[in-house]
């Protein structure tokens, strides 16, 4: 029982508390800590890998980046970012049965594997430079660095897509009375039925909001 | 149990559960938020798997360089996932993926 | 008469070409520019144009008739130019042209139709004056009279057929002239349908004809006659029947064995029921009584001097073809001996005087068939001739006498009812002298030209007969067949037949005679105030848009009175014809004038007919018979209708009320097709509309388009916009992937060697397999059941040895599939044959085979 043993017990069990929680918790923002927990876990299962520069890298843009972006999209939301009671659960059955099923495939996979008679290779003593900076800088710079670039690409077009989506139109929402589609497709809403249902004012959705608590 | 976290199979294991709880969190969960949580489970789960097979075959750094691309492009996803999901709420006011039917029949 | 000759050699005979062409210019220009010409310009175009066609078949007459000295037929020939060529696979050619021919035979009818024509044209000048399509009916009758040239001075069948086809389209056009009424368009129109069903017939033979003699002009079809002599199996189609098998034994024997017919039969009848359709006989005779519906010009030139002779006409110029096959000119002789005494039958019950004349004329056309089919061809073709003149004068005066009632009545029905007519030779005397020559020709007073036509054909009837040209008939294939002999009673009873309507002809056609002339005019009703009618009425204003008087209400009108010059000037010359033409042709006088211009036309038929025993002494016997048929058949009428003054008719009527329904009936023959024959048309018709309808437009339409909408609204349910139904969908594809990959397949590439006996099974790859065999068939697996990684095994077998090779396989996930594999090593084949093929059967034997088609005759 030495202390890698523990470790990674330890790591894998918050792992997969965190995950637990991340999917079953009523409100998003325990989904968001369940995250975060799970996150946490990983990176220390990294460390366990000698994936030191990773685990890093891990805490720093996930836990700091992707968890923060969730908090503060849950908070933008405000109390619709839950599972209110105005909503109706449908499809209960498919949902569950798929989850289900799916858990029942991950089961049969285990069992197969399982049972596949390789024998186990306990892990070799990994050199010192496996997973370091050094090495890790050297091969992302060195062959993979045409997929580095097109990352940097990929990150800038995120940004300016997630503002171009994120920004929207004022909040001008005008009944549209044409009646063709394509009309309707540039100044919305696209089907027909949505024009009959008008969004919610401010007011109107603060009503409901208080109404609902 | 001093074997245990050094041999591939626990992790295999291991990542192959978290996997799990994320795609049952994203086939059953409706609020699209936690969908969006169970995926990056699911992606973290893959990362863990790439890292130990590495650990197992260390010829090279291919699995921990494959998992650092993914986390960065995870970011992007999830950077422009929620603004979708904030252009989505400011259409239908509300964040459950049931309503997002507008493709249906 | 040389100069005739040196312009128009007999080869290149150019006069033909205007005789046929002249009637077609006049149709084209009265037809096109006829409304702007006026009455006179069209009127005058016509006659001439007849005049002109008839003066140069005079000419054309006299130069046949110095140019025929002897045994050999006079024949000159215009050739138009190439019609069409068919080519046989073998490379060899038939080439059919547009030509024309004149011997004696069409000679002669181009005379009668020609004048005969021409003085009906005359006639309808006055007739159709005040018609309001007066230019054209004369433009109609120009395009008829072009067709019958064409048909019977054509040099081939299809030129021939041209003008068949020609004639009755202008007899549907002439018909339905008066086509405003819909009874006059359904008579043309069942007059044009009728004659199709007819020309079906001559379309086979023409079929028949070209590949048996491989041509289709006269002097081909000369040629290749004999190679008619074939017999056909025409049972069983095929080689077997297969239902007959069901039963079996004996009857499937009987049925199963092969009947022959000759090919000259088959042609024969082809012919004959082209011949039925257009020339009226039975069944087909149907549309022409209703063809009466049509103005009595058309009548008197179509349906009593020309088109219905067209069928004659060509049984008498394939009076070759036609008796190799004694049996098809038996059906002829029989068959127009029946219609003969059947249509008397219906006449004498009939009220209008154009329907007594129409049956009148199938019955006569029933005599032409008769002496046609006994092989008095001459005898026949005569009566054609005797027939249009006493037949066309009658309808003419017919004609004239219904002009003169429907000045008076205006009613179209009314005045052609001869009840209401009757002393008509005071007022008409022109008419009605002529009108006795005719009826003194047809009901055969003794000298007249229809005492000696048809006198010669009861003689023939009775005595001559078909000699069949030979005892069997074999195809060298092993099929042969008896040859049909003409029965010995035939010919008394054909007499019997023909003498009995002779008298019935008598009978009626008097009782015709003395209810329209003599007595009596019942049409006769005076009535105060009668006023002239809006539009000014002249006493030869006939025009037929009059409606029908009511039953009961009295007429009034002018006196009948005679028609004008141009209608009885040819009633003259017509029934001059009638009293007088028979001269011609008087054997009992020893005169044979028109037997001996006709005999080398016929003489290559004239060898096959022959004559029985004591022909010599009869002729005297049978003239006897036929004036006492005349003498009672007028006898009786005169006795039934002027001296009783009609009783005993009126009591037969009243005592057998059924039996006259049903002769005036016309025996329902009509109604019978109608029930039968148009009512399994119109079954299915009616079959095939609610096929249409619940098959086609119901099951084939809107099932499937049900099927696909039903189908499309199921599916729908799976799109539901939502990712997450998605994803679970996606779910459960995942699952088959993972089964697919999950189980191991043994899949297994074989090479089998039956020479050297050596087989080998070489297995596939797959992720982590390991393969484990059984290669000596004792149902253990061999290396102690161990799994290895040996694919390919090979094994060698002994000559009829079998065995069962198994393979079973474990992937990674320890999951095993089994499969085996069975060999066995043939005796090899050494018996030496090199192909699969039998050797073709013995020449020969073979039945149902078609016969390979003669080689084309040369032709001169």
């Amino acid at each position: 029982m030495t202390v890698g043993n523990v470790f990674f017990a330890v790591a894998s069990l918050v792992a997969l508390f965190g995950a637990f929680m991340t999917i079953a918790s009523r409100s998003p923002i325990r989904s968001a800590v369940g995250l975060l927990i799970t996150i946490v876990g990983i990176a220390a299962l990294f460390l366990m890998l000698n994936a030191q520069f990773l685990a890093a890298i891990q805490l720093i843009v996930y836990a700091g980046a992707v968890v923060v972006l969730f908090v503060f999209v849950i908070m933008l939301l405000g109390p619709d970012a839950g599972d209110g009671e105005g909503t109706v659960a449908r499809a209960r059955v498919a949902r569950y049965g798929a989850g289900a099923f799916f858990l029942l495939l991950s089961a049969a996979a285990g069992h197969l594997v399982s049972r596949s008679g390789l024998t186990p290779n306990r892990f070799k003593i990994a050199p010192v430079t496996h997973g370091s900076v050094e090495s890790i800088g050297t091969f992302l710079f060195g062959s993979a660095v045409i997929p580095f670039e097109l990352t940097t690409a990929l990150l800038i077009v995120a940004v300016v897509g997630a503002i171009a989506v994120a920004r929207g139109k004022p909040h001008v929402r005008r009944q549209s009375k044409s009646a063709s589609p394509t009309a309707r497709m540039f100044h919305g809403p696209l089907m027909a039925r949505d024009a009959q249902r008008p969004l919610p004012t401010k007011a109107e959705r603060a009503a409901k909001a208080a109404g609902g608590m | 149990m001093s074997s245990l976290g050094y041999f591939i199979e626990h992790y295999v294991v291991l990542a192959g559960a978290l996997f799990t709880l994320g795609s049952i969190g994203f086939l059953v969960r409706r609020n699209v938020l936690v969908q969006l949580m169970s995926i990056e489970l699911m992606l973290n789960a893959v990362n863990l798997m790439l890292v130990a097979f590495n650990r197992q075959h260390m010829a090279d750094q291919n699995g921990q360089v494959f998992a650092f691309f993914i986390i960065a492009v995870a970011a992007a996803e999830v950077a422009v996932g929620l603004a979708i999901v904030l252009a989505f709420y400011r259409l239908k006011s509300s964040v459950q993926s049931d309503e997002a039917d507008q493709l249906r029949h | 008469m040389q100069a005739i000759e040196a312009l128009f050699p007999a080869h290149n005979y150019t006069l033909l070409a205007f005789i046929v062409l002249l009637p077609l210019l006049g149709a084209a220009v009265n037809g096109i520019f006829g409304k702007r010409l006026g009455k006179e310009a069209v009127s005058l175009l016509a006659l001439s144009v007849m005049f002109v066609a008839f003066a140069l078949s005079v000419v054309t007459f006299l130069a046949l008739g110095h140019a025929q000295e002897g045994e050999e037929a006079a024949r000159f020939i215009w050739k138009g130019w190439e019609w069409f060529r068919l080519t046989r696979s073998d490379g060899t050619s038939i080439t059919l042209d547009v030509a024309f021919s004149v011997d004696a035979l069409n000679g002669t009818m181009a005379l009668v139709v020609t004048g005969v024509g021409f003085l009906i044209h005359l006639y309808s000048v006055s007739y159709m004056a005040e018609d309001a399509g007066y230019h054209r009916f004369l433009t109609y009758l120009n395009l008829f009279i072009f067709s019958m040239l064409v048909l019977i001075l054509g040099d081939s069948l299809p030129v021939l057929f041209v003008g068949w086809e020609g004639v009755g389209l202008c007899s549907y056009l002439l018909i339905g002239f008066w086509f405003e009424d819909d009874k006059n368009a359904a008579a043309g129109k069942k007059a044009f349908v009728t004659n199709r069903i007819g020309d079906f017939g001559l379309l086979v033979a023409m079929g028949l004809l070209l590949y048996y003699t491989g041509g289709l002009d006269w002097s081909s079809i000369d040629n290749g006659a004999k190679n008619l002599l074939t017999p056909v199996q025409v049972w069983p189609l095929g080689t077997h029947v297969p239902a007959a098998s069901l039963v079996g034994g004996a009857f499937e024997h009987w049925i199963n064995l092969p009947r022959y017919v000759s090919a000259a039969t088959l042609v024969g009848l082809a012919l004959f029921l082209g011949c039925a359709g257009k020339s009226a006989q039975l069944p087909l005779y149907v549309w022409l009584p209703d063809a009466m519906a049509g103005p009595t010009p058309v009548s008197a030139l179509i349906h009593a001097a020309t088109m219905v002779t067209a069928g004659v006409y060509l049984l008498c110029r394939l009076s070759f073809v036609m008796v190799l096959s004694p049996a098809a000119m038996a059906t002829v002789a029989v068959t127009g001996a029946l219609t003969a005494m059947f249509a008397a039958s219906i006449a004498f019950a009939q009220h209008d005087i154009k329907k007594v004349l129409a049956y009148s004329t199938v019955s006569q056309l029933g005599y032409m068939f008769l002496g046609v089919g006994v092989g008095a061809f001459s005898a026949g073709f005569f009566h054609v001739i005797t027939h249009a003149f006493f037949k066309a004068c009658m309808f003419l005066g017919a004609g004239s006498v219904i002009h003169a009632m429907h000045a008076r009545i205006h009613d179209t029905d009314a005045s052609q009812d001869m009840r209401n007519m009757g002393g008509m030779r005071k007022y008409m005397p022109y008419t009605f002298w002529t009108f006795t020559a005719a009826w003194a020709a047809i009901v055969g007073l003794p000298f007249t030209s229809g005492f000696f036509s048809k006198d010669e054909i009861l003689l023939r009837a009775y005595t001559s007969f078909v000699k069949a040209p030979a005892a069997k008939l074999s195809d060298g294939g092993g099929g042969s067949m008896e040859v049909f002999s003409w029965p010995p009673w035939l010919g008394a009873a054909l007499y019997a037949i023909g003498i009995l309507t002779a008298l019935m002809t008598a009978f009626y056609m008097t009782r015709l005679y003395l209810g329209t002339f003599f007595g009596e005019f019942k049409g006769w009703k005076i009535v105060k105030n009668w006023k002239e009618p809006e539009h000014a009425h002249g006493h030869d204003d006939h025009g037929h848009g009059h409606a029908h008087h009511e039953p009961g209400v009295p007429l009034e009108g002018p006196t009948p009175h005679e028609s004008p010059w141009q209608m009885w000037v040819p009633l003259a010359v017509l029934g001059f014809l009638a009293a007088f033409a028979g001269w011609l042709n008087a054997p009992l006088f020893h005169i044979e004038t028109m037997h001996h211009w006709l005999e080398p036309v016929f003489a290559k038929a004239s060898r096959s007919v022959e004559l029985i025993e004591g022909a010599e002494h009869l002729e005297y016997a049978f003239l006897a018979a036929a004036i006492a048929a005349f003498a009672g058949g007028s006898g009786i009428a005169y006795w039934i209708y002027v001296l009783q003054k009609g009783k005993p008719a009126q009591s037969f009527v009243e005592a057998l009320p059924g039996f006259h329904a049903l002769v005036y009936d016309k025996w329902r023959v009509d109604e019978l097709y109608e029930e039968y024959v148009i009512g399994a048309v119109d079954s299915l018709a009616e079959f095939f509309a609610w096929a249409d309808k619940w098959i086609v437009d119901f099951l084939l339409a809107r099932v499937s388009a049900f099927l696909v909408g039903a189908s499309g609204s199921a599916l729908r349910f799976i799109q539901t916009g939502r990712v997450q139904t998605y994803a679970a969908v996606m779910v459960l594809g995942l699952g088959g992937v993972g089964w697919y990959f999950v189980t191991p397949r043994v899949e297994a590439k074989v090479d089998a060697n039956d020479e050297s006996g050596v087989y080998s099974v070489t297995a596939s790859q797959g992720l982590g397999y390991s393969y484990r065999w059984d290669l000596n068939n004792d149902g253990k697996w061999d290396d102690q059941e161990r799994f290895g990684s040996k694919t390919q095994q090979s094994l060698n077998l002994d000559v009829k040895e079998n065995r069962t090779v198994r393979l079973e396989v474990k992937n990674a996930f320890g999951r095993t599939a089994v499969r085996s594999f069975n060999f066995a090593r043939p005796v090899p084949d050494r018996s030496g044959a090199t192909s699969r093929f039998d050797a073709d059967p013995a020449p020969g034997r073979r039945t149902g085979e078609v016969r390979a088609l003669p080689k084309p005759q040369e032709m001169k």
